[in-house]
């Protein structure tokens, strides 16, 4: 029997979607469970910060960190999940990339809390939160940004089939690489790189179930996206948006995207801008946070 | 004063979310303020702004993992309101059966995973032994049912939404992928067993709630007003109105949601990135109110189903009709995960499941404002969107169904901790031996 490895669970600001893709295992959970000794994970075990905080360093063989850092207490757990795991895992896109809340960076924080706190059709007498309060970080950046990572997991949320495999790997002591293929490559249809020359809405007209969606002109991100997930979204007929982030080696998951269209597109430039007049939503669904635009804006405030 | 004594729980663990929960007392004993105190947010009302308003159902679901169905429902519910758009009665259907599958499933996964441990385990067991992987690890039965059942909720969202966690299938004018007869020919197999699983779910429940009856009719019993949809009186989670009972157990209203900011308030309190939802006419804190499974039960006629509802009657035979008692919302739940089970039973039964007229295709964007209202598992969830010509969003506002529930939880906490630290009523409560020692 092999020894139980010491594994902590932590989630940083975030939906909580990595944690229950690794409850969806169900009853394979069954077989995982006694190989893991389970030393922090607030959604299922009762340890307080506390307890993680009085474990010795490099005392956890294996640490998973979901979500990002939108608060200044997530970048203390952070920190101190770094310390005290020997391996340190990305778990998801959130902790990859900075997740769906990096497009909060479009604007400045102070813009954030007003919608929310001061400004909502349905808050009267609103205030910023304080007492008691971590206060919130600047912009959402990937957590490798601010800590070494071992593993990145990418995936909004990885597939329990995709954290099944990164876990047995890292319980057997195996290295875990990210695979070289895209959605398109794991896609039951076929593209037949068709040149477009307009595009379609997700909800307008109808999608022919046979026939590849890019093809159909309808903005399917397969092309781009790093393919773990089995092509989900294609295979109910529904665009890939990019969620899992863009395949090893690529930076820019939005430049990539918006490079290629150039040559997928039998479009002028123009046009192509007006068919998407929000770039950012359109080709940087979970990586904002990760883009060289949200760098370039980061350091812009720096500056002021 | 410099002398008070703050207890501090940090995190609260076994809850979806993040949160701290703070309790203030006074230098001779007495409990001066209980917070909970919720310890992030993401601002999604502010990042979907310029956003092309058909993508906002697959961004809004990341707002929460454990129920991203009613979000992306509510979500493109919205939209289709603004745009003024009605999907066909097979499109409506099939998110029904995907919100009666999360239902299903989220239910589950808190009754065992979240709240069983306390039960099953006892409340002031070890840390490393009161949770679920204990129940799995030494009760393999009751572990095995839990994941069943969990796994088969989750399975259906799956066939409809094509992921469970953060489905993507609906969208404004209806579904973009319909129900294959295959599909619907292995669930409607799998959901005999699944009847049976939740039958025995009841029983173990009714256990519990016998075991401990005590706490549950003696612990944190907190007066709140309570809010949640219905349908013609049915207790209802897809499309209907919305009732708010007052504490004396009165429907005080009855309205349509897309009038809901007439009658639903947020505060913001100094402690919390949750605001508290509230029952505006009244104010705040008066106006205090909770909402999921127990605030539905309390302010609905009926369940929509036989069984389920023969489950209400019991409930409400031996607590009431307004049920106070804050560990009530467990069994309120098992009445729910009831109707779940029968509406999914219902809908797989019914031929037009797997038409395939699941889609408009002359959906127009156009320039407008509207309301998305589902129950999520923990309450009433609203999504308002205001979209411009192109269908992009320019401006959004949102109730989440944890917001309803933090100002009524800090009351009802409020109440227990004035029982537990002040008069010491956990010590003369009856429980029941572990079932793992
Ligand atoms: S990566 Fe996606 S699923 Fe995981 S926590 Fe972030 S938003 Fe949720
Ligand atoms: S449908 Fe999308 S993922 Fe599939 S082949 Fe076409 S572009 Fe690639
Ligand atoms: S198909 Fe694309 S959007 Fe869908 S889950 Fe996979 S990576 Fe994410």
């Amino acid at each position: 029997m092999i020894m139980a490895k010491r594994i902590a669970l932590a989630q940083l600001t975030s939906c909580w979607g990595c944690d229950q893709s690794l409850v969806d295992l169900h009853l394979t959970l069954l077989e995982v469970l006694p190989q893991l000794e389970i030393v922090y994970w607030p959604a299922v075990v009762d340890y307080k910060l506390k307890d993680l905080e009085a474990m010795p360093d490099e005392s956890i063989h294996i640490g998973l960190v979901e979500g990002s850092c939108r608060t200044k207490e997530d970048v203390h757990l952070l920190k101190l999940m770094r310390k005290k795991a020997k391996i340190l895992v990305a778990w998801g896109s959130c902790s990859c990339y900075g997740g769906v809340q990096g497009l909060g960076n479009q604007w400045e924080l102070k813009e954030l809390l007003e919608r929310k706190f001061l400004k909502a059709d349905t808050v009267e007498d609103g205030r910023i939160p304080e007492e008691e309060m971590p206060g919130f970080t600047e912009s959402v950046v990937p957590n490798t940004e601010i800590v070494k990572f071992d593993v990145p997991f990418p995936g909004c949320p990885p597939t329990s089939e995709n954290t099944l495999e990164a876990l047995s790997a890292l319980l057997t002591g195996k290295p875990y690489d990210l695979p070289e293929k895209t959605v398109c490559d794991q896609c039951p249809k076929e593209r037949k790189e068709k040149s477009i020359t307009k595009f379609k809405r997700a909800h307008e007209g109808h999608i022919d179930p046979d026939k590849c969606l890019l093809d159909q002109g309808y903005l399917c991100l397969g092309f781009a996206t790093i393919g773990m997930c089995g092509a989900q979204c294609p295979t109910v007929n529904t665009p890939c948006k990019g969620c899992f982030g863009p395949p090893p080696g690529i930076k820019d998951h939005g430049a990539k995207i918006i490079s290629a269209l150039g040559a997928i597109a039998d479009m002028d430039p123009e046009e192509l801008e007006k068919a998407f007049p929000d770039p950012i939503g359109s080709f940087y669904f979970t990586d904002y946070g990760a883009s060289y635009l949200s760098k370039i804006r980061d350091k812009e405030r720096e500056e002021k | 004063m410099t002398d008070e004594k703050t207890i501090k729980i940090h995190p609260v663990t076994r809850l979806e979310g993040h949160g701290e929960l703070t309790v203030k007392m006074t230098k001779d004993g007495k409990v001066k303020d209980v917070q909970f105190n919720v310890s992030s947010t993401r601002f999604f009302e502010k990042f979907l702004e310029g956003r092309f308003a058909e993508e906002a159902p697959r961004v809004a679901p990341r707002i929460c993992g454990i129920c991203p169905v009613p979000h992306h429902l509510a979500s493109v519910k919205a939209v289709e309101d603004a745009w003024k758009v009605t999907p066909p009665p097979a499109a409506i259907k099939l998110r029904r059966l995907a919100i009666n599958a999360k239902q299903y499933s989220s239910h589950a996964l808190h009754f065992f995973a979240l709240a069983a441990p306390d039960f099953v385990v006892g409340p002031f067991a070890d840390p490393a032994k009161r949770n679920v992987a204990t129940i799995i690890k030494e009760l393999p039965d009751v572990g095995k049912l839990a994941l069943q059942v969990m796994k088969f909720g989750q399975d259906l969202v799956t066939a409809v939404g094509g992921k469970a966690i953060h489905p993507v299938t609906a969208t404004p004018g209806g579904m973009l992928n319909p129900f294959s007869e295959e599909k619907r020919d292995i669930f409607l197999e799998r959901v005999k067993e699944a009847k049976d699983w939740t039958l025995q779910t009841v029983d173990l429940a009714k256990k519990v709630v016998t075991d401990y009856w005590d706490p549950i009719t003696k612990l944190a019993i907190a007066p709140t007003y309570y809010v949640g949809l219905h349908d013609k009186g049915n207790l209802e989670i897809y499309e209907g109105k919305l009732r708010v009972m007052n504490p004396e157990g009165e429907i005080v209203e009855d309205f349509t949601p897309r009038s809901y900011k007439k009658y639903m308030g947020e505060y913001v309190s100094d402690h919390s990135y949750a605001t508290h939802i509230y029952y505006k006419p009244v104010g705040y804190p008066e106006g205090i109110w909770r909402a999921n499974s127990l605030a539905r039960c309390n302010v609905v006629d009926k369940m929509a189903t036989p069984l389920a509802d023969e489950a209400l009657q019991e409930m409400r035979d031996k607590l009431g009709r307004v049920i106070h008692a804050t560990f009530a919302y467990h069994w309120a739940r098992i009445i729910e995960l009831v109707q779940a089970i029968e509406e999914i039973e219902m809908l797989l039964e019914d031929p037009e499941i797997v038409s395939t007229d699941v889609k408009l295709s002359d959906v127009e964007p156009r320039k407008g404002q509207g309301v998305g209202c589902v129950e999520a598992p923990r309450g009433t969830l609203i999504h308002n969107y205001w979209t411009d010509d192109d269908g992009l969003i320019t401006k959004v506002n949102m109730l989440v169904a944890t917001n309803h529930n933090i100002a009524g939880i800090e009351k009802s906490l409020m109440v227990a901790a004035k029982q537990v630290f002040e008069e010491k009523a956990h010590e003369g409560l009856k429980l029941p031996d572990p079932m793992i020692e």
